[in-house]
């Protein structure tokens, strides 16, 4: 069944759930392909679409998306009381306890692997990321997160990988940043509202 | 007679042609008004959408604090080893989904959803299994199963209130965010509506820019 897609194919279909968030999508049910076109291929990957055999973010669409926190002990506790956490059976966590032994590098892999926007490294380069075979979609599909709508991360964890919060320019998942115990929100830090402060230059105020 | 012989006249001669140049002039300026006037409302609205988020962000803040603190109640109450990673459950479930939708192109809202219902703690059954230490206590693992747990569970069966108000606090503190989150997106949506618009401005007068 797998070989029956083009990895084209599959990869825009993919984007395409991402982009309307459900399954319910008339272009779904009318079996019309990502460019429009009504061809047999195109209908048979959105029936499996529809069925979540292909995409399982397509049957996840229905119940919504997962709000993520990567922060202290405390922080994590208490947004995990809040009733935020998801741990499956993959062991596939949507929090990060960030301790004195964490690593940057772990801070950062866990960012980017809850906020990268699915579909988008295969698109850019489809020749070098090709999608999996069948039985391992279930791997691909947690390297690129498309179920968290929301990333809360304390501002002093924030600091530490800056460089990646910056280049996150989507719009979902949205990064919040929060303070910690030790560390108080400090507004000029903010990635959000650093973009805000640079919208004028001195020529637009004249 | 003349007059109604010579109606062409009073058509635009040759000369005629500077006439058009002024009415083009006009068509630019009254369009640079508009988007001058267009510009105006997006930034009060992006300046409101400012002032919103900071005052929203200072009750975040203020909720994550007050759960800070009441956590720091409960483990005083319960012991220090009593409120941490270490009671996480092995098997989570989502109580809190976020449902965002696209009011228009690039602008996304979000919300805040509790999904499942929350069962009623069944203490009874419990209690009198207890009293008789009679076999094996079947009853509390079936209803483990049956619901989604409430991660209040993970800390024990009777939690002080301090864990309920930790709880609280950052159940507000979810509803925040996603507010939050939803304003964050409309500044970035209304700054890429103003950088557009401020580029068509600039096409239109040169001169001025």
């Amino acid at each position: 069944m797998a070989q029956a897609y083009s990895h084209g194919g599959r990869v825009a279909v993919h984007a395409h759930v991402q982009e309307c968030g459900s399954e319910n999508c008339a272009c779904l049910k009318g079996g019309v392909g990502p460019t429009g076109s009504r061809t047999a291929e195109a209908g048979f990957q959105w029936l499996l679409v529809l069925s979540g055999e292909l995409c399982p973010a397509a049957g996840m669409a229905g119940r919504g998306k997962l709000i993520a926190v990567i922060g202290d002990e405390d922080t994590v506790t208490g947004f995990l009381l809040g009733g935020i956490g998801e741990l499956n059976k993959n062991r596939h966590p949507n929090f990060l306890v960030v301790e004195k032994d964490t690593t940057i590098n772990e801070i950062e892999d866990t960012f980017r692997s809850l906020g990268s926007v699915p579909g988008s490294v295969a698109e850019a380069n489809p020749s070098q990321h090709d999608p999996p075979l069948w039985d391992e979609i279930d791997s691909w599909q947690f390297l690129n997160r498309d179920d968290i709508g929301i990333i809360l991360i304390n501002q002093y964890i924030a600091e530490m990988v800056r460089h990646a919060l910056d280049a996150h320019q989507h719009s979902i998942p949205a990064v919040l940043e929060i303070p910690s115990k030790e560390h108080p929100y400090d507004a000029a830090k903010d990635s959000i509202l650093r973009r805000a402060r640079g919208m004028f230059t001195a020529e637009d105020l004249r | 007679m003349k007059d109604l012989v010579c109606p062409l006249a009073v058509l635009p001669t040759a000369g005629g042609d500077k006439e058009g140049g002024g009415s083009e002039s006009d068509y630019v300026s009254m369009a640079a008004l508009d988007l001058r006037a267009e510009l105006d409302s997006l930034l009060l609205q992006l300046l409101g959408d400012l002032e919103e988020l900071e005052g929203k962000r200072a009750v975040l803040n203020a909720r994550v604090e007050e759960g800070w603190l009441s956590l720091a109640k409960a483990r005083y109450a319960m012991g220090t080893k009593s409120v941490g990673p270490l009671q996480y459950a092995s098997h989570m479930e989502p109580q809190v989904c976020l449902q965002a939708s696209e009011a228009q192109e690039g602008l996304r809202k979000f919300k805040v959803v509790r999904s499942g219902v929350h069962a009623p703690e069944e203490v009874g059954p419990r209690e009198a299994a207890l009293r008789r230490r009679k076999g094996p206590t079947k009853t509390p693992e079936l209803q483990s199963s049956e619901a989604p747990r409430d991660p209040l569970n993970w800390f024990g069966i009777l939690v002080p209130h301090s864990l309920r108000q930790a709880q609280a606090s950052f159940w507000d503190g979810l509803q925040l965010a996603a507010d939050i989150a939803s304003l964050q997106n409309r500044i970035d949506w209304g700054r890429s509506q103003l950088r557009g618009l401020q580029e068509k401005l600039k096409q239109l007068e040169p001169g001025a820019a």
